[in-house]
């Protein structure tokens, strides 16, 4: 017999048609087509009974526009304008994307944008100049993992108001590594990179703005060895590690 | 949606500068073109004079399309920070890469969704590589939940959102149906209908639905 009638296939997937006579049965057993169009129509009456709304009240689209504008209007004035052709929607990585090894973070751009645009107008300005000296906010002790040596010390401070995490460590790296420091949050899904350890093993780091009055669980501080191989991830290979006070 | 003191961005071709950043009292800009607004102008209209790179029609795709393409990539990531994220970065690069975008080969919104697609692909497996590197780092094994597949969230996305635009009384039929868990004879009665004529909606509904999923969710990449 011919295909099913698309209203008898949509019938069906809505559960409202006449039951299936034995020849339209026998046809959906051996058409492939109708069996196809069968279940795209029933998994369609399935998912639109889940419904997922859009609530555009919640959507800060706001914001977002003028992060949009932003950066539309920096790479216009920026001297070397790529023509629009040259990017594809899939665009591939570029060297710019690779150093995000922490995604989430990436929204300090709209922070930032929002800052160029004056929408943040003198945050931080009452504490600017109100301490003029080095006071240490907390400590841990860094201990080495199992297979490492070195010890020392991690210290969060505030320098004139400005959140920094001094780093010190008495063992020199392997000649062939280099060292970073990282702070890793206690959910055990991200960590943010601060920076690379000289090999005196001393330096202090400026926080990111995101940790700026509390550390939000990120409180593991870690220093990796790293193979001078070009890749920004963590190197799963931890020199020592400690956990700074909640 | 009109800031009067927000950068006004012009297009010209192959490039976007900024014209003016002072402050300005009238509603919106004079467009130059045959349409002189764009909140009024069909998907089809709206396609056009985006992919021409005009910058008032990119702000009216923005304004009709960033809540369906910010909730796409806020439920896929669970992470509002990284909804706003994907959303700009669809809005930036859709607007560089415009002369990609083809009226004959589908919606704009369908791009608009490919694009969207592709971003949150590329951001979830970045993040299971942070998380297993993380939990190797750390030692913490913490079972992920497997999440619902990309493409039947945003189906479902794209279906509420066309199951709300459908006109009356087809929309109210399927929504009773769908989201109320109604029968065919209880709608019938609740809106005053010939049974036959709401199954019949019903049907034309279902059959309108599968068009725009494969219309909307299906651009060629
Ligand atoms: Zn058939």
């Amino acid at each position: 017999m011919a295909h099913l009638s698309p209203d008898r296939l949509a019938d069906s997937a809505l559960g409202i048609a006449d039951p299936l006579t034995a020849a339209e049965k026998n046809h959906l057993a051996s058409c492939a087509e109708c069996r196809s169009e069968l279940g795209e129509l029933s998994r369609i009456v399935d998912l639109g009974r889940q419904p997922e709304h859009v609530t555009p009240q919640r959507v800060p689209t706001d914001a977002i526009w003028q992060s949009i504008q932003v950066q539309l209007a920096s790479q216009a004035t920026a001297p070397a304008t790529t023509e629009p052709s040259a990017e594809p929607p899939p665009a591939p990585p570029t060297i710019a994307e690779l150093p995000r090894r922490t995604p989430r973070l990436r929204s300090w751009f709209l922070v930032a944008a929002a800052a160029v645009l004056g929408l943040i107008i003198g945050a931080g300005i009452t504490t600017v100049a109100v301490r003029d000296r080095v006071e240490v906010t907390s400590s841990t002790s860094l201990e080495p993992l199992p297979g490492q040596t070195g010890q020392g010390t991690a210290e969060l401070l505030r320098d004139r108001g400005r959140p920094e995490l001094r780093v010190q460590i008495d063992a020199p790296p392997r000649p062939d590594r280099y060292r970073e420091v990282w702070l890793i949050n206690t959910d055990g899904q991200r960590m943010y990179p601060l920076g690379v350890l000289p090999d005196d093993g001393r330096a202090t780091y400026p926080l990111p703005p995101a940790l700026a009055s509390q550390l939000e669980g990120f409180n593991i501080v870690d220093v990796s060895i790293e193979p001078y191989d070009g890749d920004p991830a963590h190197s799963r290979e931890s020199q020592v590690r400690g956990v700074l006070p909640a | 949606m009109t800031q009067s003191s927000s950068a006004r961005i012009v297009a010209v071709p192959g490039r976007v500068r900024v014209f003016s950043v002072v402050d300005d009292a009238r509603p919106e800009p004079e467009v130059v073109g045959e349409h002189t607004d764009w909140g009024a102008a069909s998907e089809a209209e709206l396609s056009m004079g985006f992919a021409r790179g005009d910058e008032a029609c990119l702000q009216e795709v923005f304004r009709r399309l960033a809540p369906l393409i910010y909730t796409i990539a806020y439920r896929a990531l669970d992470s509002s920070s990284d909804g706003e994220e994907i959303t700009q970065d669809v809005f930036v690069s859709a607007w560089r890469a415009r002369d990609n975008y083809q009226v004959e080969k589908g919606s704009l919104s369908g791009w608009l969704i490919g694009i969207t697609r592709h971003r949150i692909a590329d951001r979830q497996r970045a993040r299971g590589r942070d998380l297993r590197l993380v939990q190797a780092v750390t030692n913490t094994s913490d079972v992920q939940v497997q999440p619902e597949t990309l493409s039947t969230l945003i189906d479902r996305i794209v279906l509420t959102e066309e199951i709300g635009r459908l006109p009356h009384p087809r929309g109210s039929i399927l929504q009773l149906a769908f989201w109320e868990g109604r029968s065919y004879p209880q709608i019938a009665e609740q809106l005053d209908l010939p049974l036959g004529t709401v199954k019949s909606h019903a049907r034309r509904a279902l059959r309108h639905l599968r068009t725009q999923l494969t219309e909307v969710t299906s651009w060629p990449t």
